[in-house]
Order: structure tokens, then C-alpha cells, then sequence
């Protein structure tokens, strides 16, 4: 197969790189990909600097925070729900703890010296 | 120096006493639950005349800390049967300690049925300390409090005020404790657990507070204090979340609304799914643009009491740019959106507002219109029928008088098998089969379901041990870092969500711990934060035990464990024994 079919949903200001079909708040958008395309792909055919997005999520599981991109070497299956939100999305450690990640995020939090407690990655790593 | 009230409602009689000395280091939660635990009998009748209804300003309310007017209120809740702390943001607590009044305590109870008073309190310059009269309050009952907000303005001018609305003179297990915002608006609630009712069965229905000409806060070491402001203050300034125009400041909490619904763990219909087809529109980001398109202008947040610098409370308008409620909180949005079906901002506006004007918790309301939904008084997403059910809640017909007895007895009348609760309190908007650390802190807390009770954790006690770095490993202690942290935050006065600021910036967290040197003369470290926290555990604990609650009350509702969760297909899995191990070692 060389496409897939992905559901994308943009959050906040984000909303506006799905041009006409922005709901002011939010996109959802059905795309078809190439086959192999990854998350930088994506986020390059959407004009989507990397630095304007904050959490986001592949099929439920917390893939990216801002200040900590996990996820733009995964490459995207067909049926995949990808939510991308704005850079002033949060989620505090209380309530994503025990929560679903990508085994990417679960490596990046054990490499750092803090664990992955932290709500926000941005300012820690300047 | 300040005082404790206690104001006895059976002869409507108050005295002044000095502070105890071993109350001396204690405000807030720490105070409210210390009372509890030393002065009721914790098998009375919450609503009888032995249970007392304690409030307590923080540690550094008053004072010009940032982010710290909240006020603590306890009592032994009639939805819980155990201890209950709620707190709420407001002018009426920075009053409190400047007239110099650590807490009041109310006791006793009318010996006449349905007569209720107004405590005026005020300065009285010569004597050097506060006085208080009692008024008849006949003509404010059974009315919406936004109509009675204004008339007590009226009268009494530039006042606070704690009270309750319709809900706490029904007595229900819904029912909070209102507060003044900072537009004078009946909108800040210590909302959970049912202390309105408490206050209802005192026959008091409002508190007045006019604090001019008394002298303000007392410092140990002013320099110290300062010194820990400042730290605090930079942290809340220059984190992503808290500071002017980030997340909080810009979408307010239901900035969480599309998170939570992207990671499968927003309830919805009544916890039987964790993913809203409608989420989008009811989230934060959803009320920034509603708002714009309605009043053409971009509009930030407010702070709920004075001196915030996080502010996220909002306001959302009507079509005719014309306010129609403030605050769509995250977890009001969730409850009476998400979890009843209901993808309209402007049905759960107008159901906050209803909350709001009677007196209800938008959670435990939430919770129960969509436990009534299944139960098939109505349809999940049936906005109209929402609201005029709302309005019975409000009137207190016999069907409304059973919603506000709350989530579990209107599971019970109706018999629906999925009641969404833990000791009798409804759980907040974080489904825990898809968050299993927030579902811990739900089974273990003292308070019942509520998810500020696990808001932050000390950092040093995580160190670099690696003890978070997977869910499957130590989750009990961690859960019980939460809980204490958290306890030890409730007694400061400041509001919880400092906590997203000092759990990444450490000067924050330290900041914090030496305004409180300052204010009290203490030499606490960060060390002394989870110390504190279990010491007030310790007597929330025990007067729970006192109560006749036991391991057996830190659980799960069984359909958690049966039923599994959409998307992810997930049910609740933490063995018992895990839950146990919070308080075991």
C-alpha cells in the first residue's frame, strides 16, 4: 500500500493551518499520507513550525509536550488519530501520570534526570 | 494578635479567643481539619447540632503573597460521612486576617426551624478588635443569589461575603459555600462535599464581612517573607502556564478539555467513555474564539481574589456581547458538557450560572444529571430539559430535592449501577481507568473522590532515586507524596495551581516555604513540606477512622473494574493492596 489515511485534529491556533476547513478552534482534517511519511513529515506539509505546537498525541498517547518532541521520527500507520495542540496547551504531571504514552516518550522521560515530572519542558531546557 | 471566632448559633452569642499554642503554626486546611479532628465528635450527625463549620484563612493570605487569598473551609460533610475540606479564591479571606481572625468557628444550632441569620462583622476601632451582629436573614431566602448579591452590596457597601444559597437551605449533599468574586459576583465556591448543608443546619445564611479601618496582617521577619515573595512571584511570572498570557491566563483550565479528550480520559456520558465527539467545542481554546467573535475584542483572563497574578478566571458572553457567566471552569464545562452529552457552551453557561445562583457544586451536579440521564429522567445531550431539570434542584421539588442529595443517592433512587464515586463524593473530570495515578489519589484521599487533593509533590522527596520513572514502580509512595504536598499547599492560602509553576522552578517551591518562615517565624526547610502534609493526613485520617471508615472505603466503584473504557479499552487495575500500601508504610 502506498497511502495511508490519517485523522488529524488541530488545536486553538493551529486550527488555522488547515486553511479553509478550520473551525476557528480547532480542524479536523481526514489526509491521505504517503506510506513511511513521520511526524516532521507531517508537520512540514502543514507548514507547521514544530516550535508552535505543544502536546500532542498518536492514537491517544501522549507522543510530544512543548520543550520535549519525542515523536517527529515515528512514522505514521494507516487508521492513525493524531491530535496536535498549541504551544500554550498543558497537562500537569498530576494527570498524566499513569496515563498512555508512546514508548518514545516513556524513553525520553527516563533519560532525563527528573523523570518526566515536570509540567512543561520549554524553560527547563534553555 | 489574631484570634479565633466562635460563633454559637444555638443562643447567638460569639466570643473571641486567643489562638492555642498548639494551633499557633496552623492555618487553612491544616486549622479547619485540626479543629475537626479536636472538636467533633466524628460520629455526629453532619447536620446535627454537635458538627461545627470551620473556616480558616492560609498561612500567608493577607499578606500580599501572590496567588493566596483562599480561604479553607471544613466541617464532617454530609455527601462524605467523613472530614471535608473545601477552599475557594476571594476577597472575603485577605478581610478575614486583616481583622486579625485566624478562623471562625460555628457551632451550636437555632433551636427554631428555618429561621436564619446574617453575621455582620466589623471593626470596632476602640475596642481594637472585630464586632459582630446578628440579623435576620428571612428575606434572602430561597432566592438566586445573583439577585441577592447585589441587594447585601446595597446595604452593607464594600463587603465580602461566605454563604449559601437555595441548596444549603435544602440541606442538600450538594451544596457550597458561595463567595465573592472580584466583580462582586456569586461565583467562587467551596463547593464540594456538602458544607452548605452544614451551614444551612446552623441557620446561618450569610457571613458580612466589613473589614475597614482594622490594621492587617502580622509578620515574624518581614524580610524573610519578602525575600520568598519575590522567589514565588519571578516562578509564577515566567511559567509557561501561569504567567501573563499563557495557558492558564488564556484559555483558563478547560484549556484541558482537548488534552484530556485526546488521551481517551475525558469522562463522558457518565464515565462510559473517556472520549467526547464534541470536546472541541467546549473547550478552552473554543471559549477564547466564542468570546472574540461575540464582543470583537481578545479577552484574557481575571483573577478570582485579589492579588493573583495566574488569573484564569473567564467569562463567556452571549450572542449580544452581553455577560452571561463567569467562571466555564474546566471541570463545570466537563461535568455538565462532556459527561452529560452536551457539546454547547451555552447550555453549560447557563447551567454554571444555575449552579451558581442556588449554591450546587457544578461537579457533584454534573455527575448526577448525567447519573439521571442513564437513569432516563432525560437524554444525554438534552440541554432544554437540562436546564429546567436544574431549575427543580433549584426550586427543591421532590425530584430536585433527590439530585441534590447528590450522584450516589440518585444512583440509588434510580438505580443505575454506574455511580462514578468514591466515599460518596463524585469524581472530578479525569477518568481513572485512562489516569491511574489521579485514580489513586481519588481512592486513597481523605475527602472522597477530588483531584486536588494530589495537585504537586515536594521534588526532593523524588530526587534523582528515579521513583517516577515508571507508573508500575513505587506508585503507592508516590501517591502519597501527592497527597501530603498537597495538604501542606492548602495551608498556605495559596491557590493549587501555584503548583504548576513551583514543581518546575525549585526557587518557586522554596519561595513559598520562606514566606511562610516569614509570616510565622519558623525555620522550615522543604524538608518540613511532607512532615507537614502528614500531619494533617494523620487527623484527617483518624477522625475518618472515628467515623467507622476503613481500608474498605479507599476503593474503586466496582464497574471501574468490569466495564472498559473507550478508546483505549482500559479498566481499572490497581490491586487492592496497591491502594493499601499508600497508608501502610
Amino acid at each position: 500500500m502506498n497511502t495511508i489515511q490519517i485523522e488529524l485534529w488541530l488545536y486553538g491556533p493551529l486550527a488555522r493551518y488547515a486553511g479553509e476547513q478550520s473551525q476557528g478552534s480547532y480542524a479536523q482534517l481526514n489526509l491521505e499520507l504517503q506510506a513511511g511519511t513521520t511526524m516532521r513529515d507531517l508537520l512540514e506539509q502543514l507548514g507547521l513550525p514544530p516550535e508552535e505546537r505543544g502536546i500532542t498525541f498518536i492514537n491517544g498517547k501522549l507522543a510530544a509536550l512543548p520543550g520535549l518532541d519525542a515523536d517527529l521520527d515515528i512514522s505514521l500507520q494507516d487508521g492513525d488519530r493524531i491530535g496536535i495542540s498549541h504551544n500554550k496547551s498543558m497537562w500537569p504531571f498530576q494527570y498524566r501520570f499513569g496515563a498512555s504514552q508512546t514508548k518514545e516518550v516513556q524513553e525520553t522521560f527516563r533519560e532525563r534526570p527528573d523523570r518526566g515530572i515536570h509540567h512543561a519542558y520549554t524553560k527547563l531546557d534553555e | 494578635m489574631a484570634k479565633i471566632m466562635r460563633i454559637n448559633m444555638t443562643d447567638r452569642t460569639y466570643t473571641f479567643e486567643a489562638v492555642p499554642e498548639q494551633y499557633e503554626l496552623l492555618a487553612g486546611r491544616g486549622l479547619t481539619s485540626t479543629i475537626i479532628h479536636d472538636e467533633v465528635d466524628p460520629m455526629c450527625h453532619p447536620l446535627g447540632p454537635k458538627n461545627k463549620l470551620i473556616l480558616a484563612p492560609g498561612i500567608v493570605t493577607g499578606t500580599g503573597a501572590p496567588t493566596s487569598s483562599r480561604i479553607s473551609v471544613g466541617a464532617k460533610s454530609p455527601l462524605t460521612g467523613g472530614i471535608k475540606e473545601a477552599n475557594a479564591g476571594s476577597g472575603f479571606p485577605p478581610s478575614l486576617v486583616r481583622m486579625g481572625i485566624r478562623a471562625i468557628i460555628v457551632e451550636g444550632q437555632p433551636e427554631e426551624k428555618d429561621t436564619y441569620w446574617l453575621v455582620h462583622l466589623t471593626w470596632d476601632g476602640e475596642a481594637g478588635e472585630p464586632k459582630a451582629e446578628f440579623l435576620p436573614a428571612d428575606e434572602y431566602l430561597g432566592k438566586d443569589l445573583y439577585k441577592v448579591f447585589p441587594k447585601l452590596f446595597k446595604r452593607f457597601g464594600k463587603v465580602n461575603i461566605a454563604g449559601i444559597g437555595a441548596a444549603g437551605e435544602f440541606r442538600y449533599g450538594n451544596s457550597g459555600l458561595v463567595f465573592d468574586d472580584t466583580q462582586g459576583r456569586p461565583a467562587r465556591y467551596a463547593g464540594r462535599g456538602g458544607l452548605g448543608a452544614v451551614m444551612g443546619s446552623k441557620g446561618l445564611k450569610f457571613i458580612v464581612l466589613d473589614s475597614a479601618g482594622a490594621p492587617g496582617a502580622e509578620f515574624a521577619d518581614k524580610e524573610v517573607f519578602d525575600k520568598g515573595r519575590k522567589k514565588l512571584t519571578e516562578a509564577l511570572m515566567s511559567h509557561d502556564i501561569t504567567k501573563p498570557k499563557g495557558a492558564l491566563n488564556s484559555y483558563g483550565t478547560a484549556v484541558l478539555i482537548n488534552i484530556l479528550n485526546e488521551a481517551g480520559g475525558l469522562p463522558t456520558r457518565n464515565f462510559s467513555s473517556g472520549r467526547f465527539e464534541g470536546a472541541a467545542k467546549i473547550a478552552g481554546e473554543a471559549i477564547f474564539e466564542g468570546n472574540k467573535e461575540r464582543t470583537g475584542k481578545e479577552l484574557y483572563n481575571h483573577a478570582c481574589s485579589p492579588g493573583c497574578i495566574i488569573q484564569c478566571s473567564n467569562t463567556w458572553y452571549n450572542e449580544d456581547g452581553t455577560e452571561m457567566v463567569s467562571c466555564q471552569e474546566y471541570e463545570s464545562i466537563w461535568a455538565l458538557g462532556a459527561n452529560c452529552g452536551i457539546d454547547s457552551l451555552d447550555v453549560t453557561g447557563k447551567l454554571i450560572r444555575l449552579c451558581n445562583a442556588y449554591g450546587l457544586d457544578t461537579i457533584e451536579m454534573g455527575t448526577t444529571m448525567a447519573v439521571a440521564m442513564e437513569g432516563g429522567l432525560l437524554e444525554f445531550g438534552d440541554g432544554d430539559k437540562a436546564i429546567k431539570l436544574m431549575r427543580k434542584v433549584g426550586k427543591g421539588t421532590p425530584v430536585g430535592r433527590i439530585l441534590g442529595a447528590g450522584t450516589a443517592t440518585t444512583a440509588k433512587v434510580l438505580g443505575v449501577t454506574r455511580a462514578p464515586v468514591v466515599k460518596g463524593q463524585s469524581m472530578p473530570a479525569y477518568e481513572p481507568r485512562a489516569v491511574k495515578g489521579i485514580g489513586m489519589v481519588y481512592a486513597t484521599g481523605t475527602m472522597g473522590a477530588d483531584h486536588t487533593q494530589g495537585y504537586t509533590i515536594a521534588p526532593e522527596i523524588l530526587g534523582v532515586s528515579g521513583k517516577v520513572d515508571q507508573f508500575d514502580r513505587d506508585k503507592a509512595d508516590l501517591a502519597r507524596g501527592f497527597l501530603e504536598a498537597t495538604a501542606f499547599i492548602d495551608s498556605t492560602g495559596h491557590c493549587l495551581f501555584i503548583a504548576f509553576a513551583i514543581l518546575d522552578i525549585a526557587s518557586g517551591f522554596e519561595g513559598v516555604v520562606e514566606e511562610c518562615n516569614g509570616v510565622l517565624g519558623t525555620n522550615w526547610t522543604m524538608d518540613d513540606v511532607g512532615r507537614i502534609g502528614k500531619e494533617i493526613l494523620a487527623k484527617e485520617r483518624a477522625f475518618n477512622e472515628g467515623a467507622g471508615m476503613t481500608s474498605k472505603d479507599d476503593r474503586m466503584p466496582e464497574f471501574m473494574k468490569t466495564e472498559k473504557l473507550p478508546p483505549h479499552n482500559v479498566t481499572w487495575d490497581i490491586p487492592d493492596a496497591t491502594l493499601d500500601a499508600v497508608w501502610e508504610s
